[in-house]
């Protein structure tokens, strides 16, 4: 089972590469190292970014794949420790981003340098409290409400179709609060926002709330294959996924669908940091704001099959492109910092309340 | 004889087990033990310390039940295999040579086959739209196909699939070793087939099946992803636990931890089996 | 009356028949021996009296009772196997007591009888041990008590003395001999040792190839073999082709020969032969009188001599008493002469 995003199985042998990989000193003016996660990223990223960013700015761009989860934060904490960076600049997952704030991991960013990135949305520009400037979103996806379309000819409007008694025994949902977020839908759903989510006596009443659909729950899926082979054969016919690959196994005629309920969907995304320890914040910086450009995000809709993480109006996508990627309905924010302050708490009660 | 053995073979000899035992088990082992008292730093892994944090957070009933859960399946699981290879094994040993090497050649193979593709397999296998309930129904059996996975059912069938060839191969050399005048002589005295099984077949095996069923229950309770894709919540055993906190949760102190309990609750388990079959065999 | 009755026996694996058509009937009560060279079918005839082995063709009946589709359990026949097939999981009264308790008989009756089976074959006060902590003769007493213990119509026992050594096989004939005759259950012993057949038959069932060669009692299967390989198998005999002139002569090495009314003729005249006597019936005269031979060894047995002898390239065994024939030496050549009366002859 190859995953689109690979979140399984590249995590142990990446970070053991990693770390048993020799340290070389960049030299003045050498390629920048510009880490992503490893597989489908990593190659996509070398086939249709990398070749134009270097015509575009002369800078050459050395590829590293990273782990994903927080592997790749712990090394590059202890590398930093030692004055090293094994890259220069990162796609960080949120909550990784999060945690290497808090350690002031991440290098200070002239803002000023890079004046695309002001054409990112407030939650795609990452500061410290301070103010000063560390990164932008990278790129984002949804996670959508999917169907298969022989058990479903009409498309659901709303999430609250998971709680439906009629669906019994047929979602698929992913298995862990840190990577479902069926918090953050169902506080959108039932309790008018994310905002009950900011005490524990919320997110507990959250996840009773979420425990009323176990009766529907067919399967809590960790692998992304095993779900996506379901859905396809409308053994598991509903449940949350990612809406690019659903539509690009609907474009291949599978019998799927992928709809943004009326709620929104689930919008999560990664994020460039550059390492303090990186002696290239400035091929770094021309590095972000050349990503952060409509035309290199129309780009990467196009060709990997992220959401543009700048406006709509900016790119030159049609409907047809737009849609196969994103959504103009507002999307569902996660809020990482419930799984960064309170993990092993939330992810306690997760299995006590939720997948029991 | 053994005497003789003794002199021509060198005692260092024994040194190369022993240092085999050491650099692959007694190591990993301290690591985990050593990780599992480290302290957890949120996000960042651990530091080396000493704190039982880790064990405390385990001791809850909701991981007791996890733990209870996961004994409870893997003792039903030897206990299923067990009962369906030996008389496997029985009528294995029974065929022509060729017969017997065939079949073992064929068990060998599924050894072969790791735990995600035998879990997926039976995934398909137990489908309501490509299983065997597609079957039933073109048997005339049922009305309508249905889906027997996730299931306890399903997550049995993976596992003594998945044991079925280790049980088979403890079994085999016993078993084929066996008099078969033995049976013969209990036929004789007026058992039937399945008396003379009871009476005399299985008792001799006492010790193979005791071992066989040691072997399936270690090695199910090490079995971490049949759990999740044949069966459901209720039955994640402490194996998908541990690989959470591992893989997901970046907990490693808890994981060891978790995974220390683990081994000492088989280690518990495979000593009073252990104890069970001397007692017997003091008794009969 | 267990009278134990064999009609067309046959049994065939594949294309070999390890027994062929064998009809016997045994008298109840008797001994009766299976000899014969190992892969005779003799084992494979004692597993269709058992039932262990479901015949090809024919049927087994006990006092007229059809038992051919009787599986073993139900046929209530004892049997000793050559492994023994003792169980180490029992203690030795366990063993005895085994056909008891599955026939349901309570636990202190059954070992009560089995105490007793123990004792008569001189293991009282065993029945705790395990089996293990037994000589091979103790545990072939075991065996046999323990096939003993329900009363059996029949008892069966395969090459029960084999794994013995000489003396204790001898005194172990013996006392199952005794054994026998005390309780006069009809059995059958399938041994290769023509000895032991001899010690302990009543009746001795010879047999070759899966064939039935010779039925009679010791000493006439002795004395008057029914052919060639009866008398070759039994005891040791000097086989010398001849011709049977007629009824009272025949030529042997161009020599005629007239025969005693005592000796026995097995075949027509005319017909090839074979004259057959035994080493003890032998007799060594000076050269020139009879047939001529020539010393080839001389065999110094302690209760016998025997002489090895060569005539005409033919192996001849004569047999004395000891210091008998001092005289002779190796290469001398003597006459050879057979006692009237001893001489068989038999069809080649």
């Amino acid at each position: 089972m190859t995953t689109r995003r690979g979140f399984l199985a590249s995590t142990g042998a990446l970070a053991l590469g990693s770390l048993a990989a020799p340290s070389i000193l960049r030299a003045q003016g050498g390629a920048l190292k510009v880490g992503t996660y490893g597989g489908y990223f990593e190659e996509s990223f070398q086939n249709h970014i990398y070749p134009d960013f270097t015509a575009a700015t002369g800078i050459e761009v050395e590829s590293i794949a990273e782990p994903t989860g927080e592997a790749w934060l712990v090394q590059l904490q202890q590398a930093a420790r030692a004055g090293q960076a094994p890259a220069d600049v990162s796609m960080m997952a949120q909550v990784a981003r999060i945690r290497g704030e808090r350690a002031e991991l991440w290098a200070k960013l002239d803002r000023a340098a890079m004046p695309n990135v002001e054409n990112l949305p407030e939650h795609f520009l990452h500061t410290y409290e301070d103010g000063s400037f560390y990164g932008t979103g990278a790129v984002a996806w949804y996670i959508s409400l999917v169907t298969n379309t022989d058990v479903y000819p009409e498309a659901p409007e709303s999430w609250a179709t998971l709680w439906d008694p009629a669906n019994e025994n047929s979602l698929g949902l992913l298995a862990l609060a840190s990577n479902s977020f069926l918090l953050e839908i169902t506080a959108t759903v039932h309790f008018g926002g994310t905002d009950i989510l900011a005490t524990e006596e919320g997110v507990l009443e959250v996840m009773n709330k979420l425990a009323e659909v176990q009766p529907n729950v067919r399967l809590w899926y960790r692998d992304e294959g095993q779900f996506q082979q379901g859905l396809e054969t409308g053994e598991i016919p509903m449940g949350q996924y990612y809406h690019d690959v659903t539509g690009l196994a609907a474009a291949d005629g599978k019998p799927v669908r992928s709809t943004f309920p009326a709620e929104g969907a689930v919008l999560d995304s990664g994020s460039w940091v550059v390492s303090r320890a990186s002696d290239a914040i400035e091929q770094s910086q021309i590095f972000i704001d050349y990503m952060a450009q409509p035309e290199v995000q129309a780009k990467l809709s196009r060709f990997v099959g992220t959401a543009p993480t700048v406006p709509r109006e900016m790119t030159d996508l049609t409907d047809e492109e737009f849609a196969a990627v994103s959504s103009d309905v507002a999307p569902i924010l996660p809020r990482y910092e419930l799984y960064v302050d309170k993990a092993d708490w939330v992810n306690q009660k997760w299995s006590e309340i939720v997948t029991r | 004889m053994s005497g003789n053995r003794r002199t021509v073979t060198p005692a260092w000899l024994a040194a190369l087990p022993a240092g085999w035992l050491a650099v692959f088990f007694v190591i990993p082992f301290a690591i985990m033990l050593a990780v599992s008292v480290a302290h957890r730093v949120p996000g960042g892994f651990f530091e080396m310390g000493f704190e039982l944090d880790s064990y405390r957070r385990f001791l809850s009933p909701f991981f007791g039940g996890i733990l209870l859960t996961s004994v409870l399946i893997s003792a039903a699981a030897a206990v299923i295999c067990v009962t369906l290879a030996l008389p496997f094994t029985l009528f294995l040993s029974r065929l022509r040579r060729r017969g017997q090497t065939l079949v073992l050649v064929i068990l060998l193979s599924i050894l072969s086959l790791s735990e995600v593709i035998v879990g997926f397999s039976l995934s398909t296998l137990l489908s309501k739209t490509a299983g065997v309930g597609n079957f039933f129904v073109w048997l005339g059996l049922l009305e309508e196909s249905r889906s027997y996975t996730p299931s306890l059912f399903a997550l049995m069938t993976g596992m003594c699939y998945l044991a079925l060839p280790y049980s088979v191969l403890v079994l085999y050399p016993p078993v084929s070793r066996l008099d078969p005048e033995l049976g013969e002589a209990a036929r004789m005295m007026g058992a039937s087939p399945w008396r003379a099984f009871r009476t005399v077949t299985a008792p001799l095996l006492r010790l193979p099946l005791f071992g066989a069923l040691i072997l399936v229950f270690v090695f199910t309770l090490g079995v971490y992803l049949l759990p999740q894709v044949l069966g459901q919540p209720q039955h994640w055993t402490l194996s998908v636990h541990i690989t959470d906190q591992a893989v997901f949760q970046s907990n490693l102190p808890f994981a060891a931890a978790m995974a220390v309990l683990l081994l000492l609750v088989s280690l518990a388990m495979v000593g009073l089996t252990l104890l069970l079959g001397r007692d017997k065999g003091a008794e009969a | 009356m267990t009278e134990l009755s064999l009609r067309g026996l046959t049994k065939r694996f594949g294309n070999h028949t390890a027994v062929d058509d064998v009809t016997l009937d045994v008298p109840d009560g008797s001994f009766i021996c299976l000899l014969g060279p190992s892969g005779c079918g003799k084992t494979t005839l004692l597993r269709l009296l058992a039932g262990l082995e479901e015949p090809t063709a024919g049927e087994v009946s006990v006092a007229g009772q059809d038992q051919t589709n009787v599986p073993p359990e139900k046929r209530e026949f004892g049997m000793v196997f050559q492994s023994l097939a003792l169980f180490p999981h029992l203690s030795v009264a366990d063993n005895v007591a085994y056909p008891l308790s599955i026939r349901g008989r309570p636990r202190a009756e059954s070992r009560k009888r089995a105490d007793e089976l123990l004792a008569q074959v001189q293991l009282a006060g065993m029945g705790d041990r395990r089996i293990h902590q037994l000589s091979g003769g103790q545990r072939q007493r075991v065996a046999i008590a323990r096939g003993l213990a329900i009363e059996p119509k029949v008892f069966l026992l395969d090459e029960p003395l084999s794994a013995l050594d000489a003396n204790l096989r001898e005194q172990m004939q013996v006392e199952l001999r005794q054994l026998q005759q005390r309780l006069g259950v009809t059995t059958v012993v399938v041994t290769h040792d023509q000895k032991e057949a001899l010690t302990m038959a009543d009746i001795v069932i010879v047999m070759d190839k899966g064939r039935v060669q010779q039925v009679g009692a010791p000493m006439e299967v002795y004395r008057d073999p029914a052919n060639a390989f009866v008398a070759g198998f039994i005891g040791t005999s000097n086989l010398l082709p001849c011709e049977l002139t007629d009824a009272s002569s025949l030529t042997l090495s161009g020599q005629r020969l007239a025969l005693d009314p005592a000796d026995r003729v097995k075949c027509s005249p005319g017909q090839p032969a074979v004259l057959s006597v035994r080493p003890e019936d032998t007799r060594l005269g000076p050269a020139g009188e009879g047939l001529e031979a020539r010393v080839v060894f001389i065999r110094d047995l302690g209760e016998s001599t025997q002489f090895v002898l060569d005539h005409d390239g033919t192996e001849i065994t004569a047999l004395y008493a000891p210091d008998a024939r001092s005289d002779l030496k190796v290469d001398d050549r003597v006459g050879l002469g057979f006692v009237p009366g001893k001489r068989v002859v038999l069809p080649a």
